[in-house]
């Protein structure tokens, strides 16, 4: 991105939108940094008005600790070598003598420890980003330059530790070195005139390479949920139908192991919670047989469903779309073919199509790790593990609720919802959940781990979050619901609900607890009817009687008369700490 | 308006948004609160952009008025 492209994406902020307070941290004159991280947030966030605050030249930690006590909604820390101690920078008199070394290393490791704590004692609300030091080291070393000198060892090692430290706090988060190294080659990043006549020593560049990773860091996109793949000449090499289950390859010996690594991915993907499926023109049962070879690397039993018949793959991707209940938005679709790659793009805007290389391992290789990024996530909870066997359960669900009388099916499924009206704020699926579902969700908000820390600080907040389980197994946690008390009122802003939790009465029995725990007499939701939240706006036309655009009311009495039987288990706890 | 002007003065409008079009031609680090010595640096970096050579750092001083950053240009943009 260009300073005049930065610009004017800082200037296109909403006026009116809500400020979204970043503080830089670094030791160096920000200039462009300052300008391309806002613009990068900016774009990220597009919503807000992107307002970074810097600290004093030459005194990173002393910037940081000024941080104390403050509530930015996120910190970007960005250390270069004379922040450990002046003598590692260009701008410095202090002497380069050999005689010196070894006093720079214990130096440069106390600030590390005063940086650290600094970091530590930031408001736990305060998300952070890093990124270590990314420029060489000046000519100061008795050794040549291809040869590693010890002190500078010593410098790694001190680094390596300050940074295990940094990202053991919650809600910091680090810059990956040798990503950055390949977004902004390390001989290419260093400006020194723009160093010593303005104190920026980055070329524009790098400066943009480390502000559109600070802002990835701190306004991360959200994850996809599933993958759609091909078989043939993707999964594995060779057209299973014409060479049989037995001949298809994907290993190192037959010389095709780029569909092997793929395999390996897809079954790390499933074992993070991401959904796998198959769309391919094949015989049923001849893929079968090659899936279900002990060789394989995907495992059969990590996808669900299989849509392989002679069908247009549009078809097989929309009935998958239908089968995990996503849209197409959160789905990435692998073919070797451009033409079916095309036809599926066309039938589902909004889903990621990418062509698998498979005569190209260059290309293969920017694939995986593409792929890596569109499913990355900080973290994998609980209920990742349970996604796919959950959806299974939801159509055998729906299969038996669709055969039977759906009362008394309700009745029969020995449901017991746990609603923890506390300690969950902490718990980063609450937050997670919030952001990435759309079909049940009130009105859309998004938040940043800052602004959900903040909005939950004020003491009439509420939150409800929702576990649920039946005799077809554990959804986990499946919907929040948070807002204000105000008398006998309950302001609801945010509601969400798996759509895994659909036709359970759960979106019932929570109103039901939230009239009860504060014996409320009115709900006010603060609703905003969307393209996407169609759930939500039947269900509050089943009991109000019309059809809502807007932010609405709900009286006890209205819900009373209205809602059906609940046959949950409820068991209310309160793990506030 | 020259076409040296007119790219000049949008390099200007970029940097300077909320200053009016009719007093960019008349704008200097006296008149412009918000051209201060960062503003200047990204006016050298916008206009480096914008008309594809390196600005002397040491002339960034003098530059203090858009009719001298006009005069640089055209001198820089000539010589080429």
């Amino acid at each position: 991105m260009k300073i005049s492209e930065a610009l004017k994406v800082l200037q296109s902020a909403p006026r009116g939108g809500e400020p979204f307070e970043a503080a830089l941290v670094c030791g160096f004159t920000p200039l462009h940094l300052e300008t391309l991280l806002g613009a990068r947030l900016q774009q990220r966030l597009s919503g807000r008005r992107i307002v970074i605050a810097k600290g004093l030249f030459g005194d990173t930690a002393g910037t940081l600790e000024s941080l104390r006590g403050a509530r930015p909604h996120a910190a970007a820390l960005v250390l270069e070598w004379q922040d450990l101690d002046p003598r590692l920078g260009f701008r410095g008199a202090g002497a380069w003598s050999p005689a010196a070394v070894a006093d720079i290393v214990t130096s440069a490791t106390r600030m590390l420890d005063r940086i650290g704590a600094a970091v530590e004692q930031l408001d736990p609300g305060v998300p952070i980003a890093c990124c270590l030091p990314t420029l060489p080291l000046p000519p100061l070393f008795h050794v040549p330059g291809w040869q590693a000198p010890e002190a500078r060892l010593l410098l790694d090692r001190e680094l390596n530790g300050f940074a295990l430290r940094v990202v053991r706090r919650p809600g910091a988060t680090l810059a990956d070195a040798s990503r950055l190294a390949q977004d902004s080659p390390p001989g290419s990043r260093f400006d020194l005139k723009s160093e010593l006549s303005s104190g920026l020593p980055y070329t524009l560049p790098h400066a943009d390479a480390v502000a559109a990773t600070l802002a990835l860091l701190l306004a991360p996109p959200e994850p996809k949920k599933g993958l759609v793949t091909d078989l043939d000449d993707t999964l594995w090499h060779g057209l299973v139908g014409e060479i049989g289950p037995e001949n298809v390859a994907w290993d190192l010996d037959s010389h095709h192991s780029l569909h092997g690594l793929y395999q390996k991915l897809l079954a790390s993907f499933a074992d993070e919670g991401v959904l796998i499926a198959v769309a391919s023109k094949n015989d049923a049962r001849t893929a079968a047989g090659a899936l279900a070879r002990p060789d394989i690397l995907l495992p059969p039993g990590k996808i669900y469903p299989l849509e392989v018949h002679w069908n247009p793959k549009s078809g097989s991707v929309g009935r998958i779309l239908q089968a995990w209940n996503i849209g197409a938005g959160s789905v990435v679709f692998v073919d070797d073919s451009p033409m079916e790659l095309a036809e599926v793009e066309a039938a589902h805007p909004g889903i990621e199509c990418a062509l698998f290389p498979k005569n190209d391992p260059a290309a293969c290789h920017a694939l995986l790790r593409r792929l890596r990024d569109w499913f990355g996530k900080p973290r994998i909870a609980g209920e990742d593990a349970l996604r796919l066997e959950s959806i299974r359960q939801g159509a055998a669900f729906r299969e038996v609720e669709s055969g039977s009388a759906a009362e008394a099916f309700l009745r029969l499924a020995d449901a017991t919802m746990t609603i923890d009206y506390g300690a969950s704020q902490l718990d980063p699926r609450t937050l997670e959940l919030v952001n990435k579902t759309n079909q049940f969700n009130l009105n859309g908000a998004r938040y940043t781990e800052g602004d959900w820390r903040r909005r939950l600080a004020d003491p009439n907040a509420i939150l409800a979050a929702v576990n649920y389980q039946d005799k077809f197994g554990p959804l986990g946690k499946i919907a929040v619901l948070a807002g204000l008390v105000r008398g006998d009122e309950i302001h609801v802003d945010v509601w969400v609900m798996s759509c895994r939790a659909f036709s359970r009465r759960i979106e019932h029995r929570c109103l039901l607890s939230l009239f009860e725990r504060h014996d409320a007499r009115e709900i006010v939701f603060d609703f905003r009817a969307s393209p996407k939240n169609g759930p939500l706006q039947e269900f509050f036309e089943s009991l109000t009687g019309s059809r809502a655009s807007g932010p609405l009311r709900l009286t006890r009495t209205q819900f009373e008369e209205k809602r059906p039987v609940l046959y949950h288990n409820v068991i209310v706890t309160d793990s506030t700490p | 308006m020259s076409a040296i002007a007119t790219r000049l003065t949008a390099c200007f409008q970029t940097v300077f948004p909320t200053l009016p079009e009719a007093q960019i031609a008349s704008a200097s680090q006296a008149s412009v609160a918000a051209w201060d010595s960062t503003a200047s640096i990204l006016l050298v970096n916008v206009i480096e952009d914008e008309f594809g050579f390196e600005m002397d750092f040491d002339r960034l001083a003098d530059l203090d008025t858009f009719e001298r950053v006009h005069d640089y240009v055209v001198e820089q943009v000539g010589a080429r």
